[in-house]
């Protein structure tokens, strides 16, 4: 059978998100159709703006609006700790915990030879300028407890440690208010292993 | 523990089978292409999650279906519980008490099963990648850290592989990653070394009274873990990474020419001994047979002693092969401790008559139908 073009178009967008296969996104395009007219202008205007509105900041490479972002220029925060982490949602999920109130540093990725990823491909570069340009005192390595993660948390600790700057490691495993009971014998390990200082 | 029952749709030649199992001796009487090694395989599939034939789940379909599905129910000690493995051209699914285990090492480990089959002759006969791989699959259903320490160790040698790979062809070297990838595979090689030399040493123990007897006490069999390193009962993790370290310190430029990682668990290799002579390379058939046999009887008193139960052993086309010595030493081994399944063309081949109560089951076509109880 062949779609109409309006609605095969659409389709194949539905389709470069991940996850959706023809099913869903014919259904999708369909109710498309059905949909309020200015419910749908909204969808396309949030799409654009999220790609045009949005940008990476030129210090710390999180998302933002405006460069340098929010949390980059806010002149309360501690300017002598930095989170490092893999992603732009790690920050969000770290901000929510309203705890921290240091600055951050999104590498977009970690050190992978099979992908093809070396340290010049992530934002390891700014973050070592950052830290010859800034009063840096700790660094708090937040990436995933992945193996890739452990790598690009050592080798970044290895660049860093002879500037005399604290290297930390967030600790992984036990996840908050979990009960050492009922966590299996691989994750207390990792929380144990967590404690070291790298 | 014991297998209750099992439900087949789909798999390979059977469509839809329901079959109860005895707790003694299960025995698959077929014509030879209908479906015995199937049912054992799918056995096997239930507790591992794959098969021992193959690598390609998509084989285990049967043709013109779009999924397999295994089901069972065990039972050990103080519990019973089903497992299930679903098998879809998507990928597959494996289910502990109906919920879904996503990470393989939280599925494994709940049915034990040791399978002989004639191809295990290979253990001692074949290359080291067999011994390696009998390592690997028989400890990752005991340990779950090992497991965990295998996938571990085996992720970052494929990301150091590569990166060998990258500098023979000429990519600048970090040193600093490259040492890092270094450590982190010795730090994860030390743990996979350390639980293979302990898991050696305990299969010896367990194995040299076994083979001594099936020899008619003629034969010492020893068994010696070889790798890169030396390892001893009193070597300790860290001095395994230190050694790793310094010997891929030693082998650094050869490393580099070649592209690829050449020292470490992963060329490691298990050998055996009858009287200090080397069997793979100086033992008669006679010797090869008896020490596969001890091997396998060995696990199944080691599997006891890790886990507290005995495992499942399935012999697929063994029996009949062994002589009526080993034939009477291995039933009287197994006999009223040991849930079995084994399988054979014909009876007379076998000393069924030693069996207590078998539960004879007829395969025909992808059908199962019980001749005795
Ligand atoms: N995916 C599949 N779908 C349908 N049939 C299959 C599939 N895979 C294998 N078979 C069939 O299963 C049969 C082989 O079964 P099996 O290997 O269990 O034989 P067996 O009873 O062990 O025989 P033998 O005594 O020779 O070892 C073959 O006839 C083969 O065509
Ligand atoms: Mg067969
Ligand atoms: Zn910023």
């Amino acid at each position: 059978m062949h779609y109409p073009e309006p609605i095969s178009q659409l389709m194949d967008s539905f389709m470069k998100l991940p996850g959706i296969g023809e099913k869903t996104a014919s259904r999708l395009a369909f109710y498309t159709i059905n949909m309020r007219e200015e419910d749908v202008t909204s969808f396309a205007k949030a799409l654009i703006s999220v790609k045009r509105d949005l940008q990476y900041c030129s210090i710390c490479g999180n998302i933002t609006e405006n460069d340098p972002c929010d949390i980059c220029e806010d002149k309360r925060r501690d300017r002598s700790t930095i989170i490092v982490v893999e992603h732009p949602k790690e920050v969000i999920s770290l901000e929510k915990m309203n705890d921290f109130k240091g600055l951050y540093h999104v590498l977009h990725g970690v050190l992978s030879p099979i992908e093809g990823t070396g340290p010049e491909d992530i934002n390891i570069p700014t973050l070592i300028k950052r830290l010859q340009d800034e009063e840096v005192k700790e660094v708090i390595l937040a990436t995933n407890a992945t193996a890739e993660g452990e790598a690009t948390a050592m080798y970044l600790s290895r660049l860093i440690k002879p500037a005399g700057i604290k290297v930390t490691r967030l600790a992984h495993g036990l996840s908050v208010g979990s009960d050492i009971e009922y966590a299996d014998e691989m994750t207390l390990l990792k929380a144990v292993e967590g404690r070291r200082e790298i | 523990m014991f297998l209750e029952a099992i439900e087949l749709k789909n798999y390979r030649n059977y469509e839809k089978v329901e079959v109860s199992f005895s707790n003694g001796i299960n025995i698959f009487l077929g014509e030879n292409a209908q479906g015995k090694t199937n049912l054992m395989e799918s056995l096997y599939v239930l507790a591992m999650s794959r098969s021992h034939r193959t690598t390609n789940d998509k084989e285990l379909i049967r043709w013109q279906a779009d999924f397999a599905k295994i089901s069972g129910r065990v039972q050990k000690k103080n519990s019973s519980f089903p497992l299930e493995i679903v098998l879809s051209k998507k990928g597959k699914k494996a289910r502990f008490n109906h919920l879904e285990q996503k990470k393989l090492s939280d599925y494994i480990g709940h049915l034990n099963v040791i399978l002989f089959a004639p191809e295990d002759l290979s253990l001692v006969k074949g290359s080291p990648s067999v011994r390696r791989k009998f390592l690997d699959m028989e400890m990752g259903q005991m340990s779950g850290i090992y497991l965990h320490h295998l996938v571990q160790y085996q992720k970052i040698l494929k990301q150091r592989n590569h990166y060998l790979k990258q500098i023979k062809q000429g990519r600048k070297v970090d040193e600093v990653f490259l040492d890092i990838l270094t450590e982190q595979l010795s730090l994860e090689g030390a743990e996979v070394l350390k639980e293979r030399y302990r898991f050696t040493k305990r299969l010896e123990t367990w194995a040299r009274p076994i083979h001594s007897e099936i020899s008619s006490h003629k034969e010492e069999l020893t068994i010696h873990y070889q790798s890169s390193v030396s390892v001893q009962s009193e070597t300790d993790k860290d001095q395994l990474f230190t050694d790793l370290i310094n010997n891929f310190k030693k082998i650094k430029k050869r490393e580099r020419e070649q592209g690829t990682t050449l020292a470490g668990p992963h060329r490691d290799d298990m050998l055996f001994y009858v009287n200090e002579k080397n069997v793979q390379t100086y033992g008669s058939q006679g010797q090869q047979r008896t020490t596969a046999l001890s091997i396998k009887l060995a696990e199944i008193d080691l599997m006891k002693e890790m886990t507290g139960e005995y495992p499942l052993l399935l012999l697929d086309d063994v029996l009949s092969e062994l002589d009526d010595e080993r034939q009477t030493h291995l039933l009287k081994a197994i006999q009223n401790k040991v849930q079995t399944f084994l399988t054979t063309t014909s009876l007379s081949g076998i000393k069924h008559k030693l069996i207590d109560v078998p539960k004879i089951f007829r395969i025909t076509d992808g059908q199962v139908e019980m001749e005795s109880e």
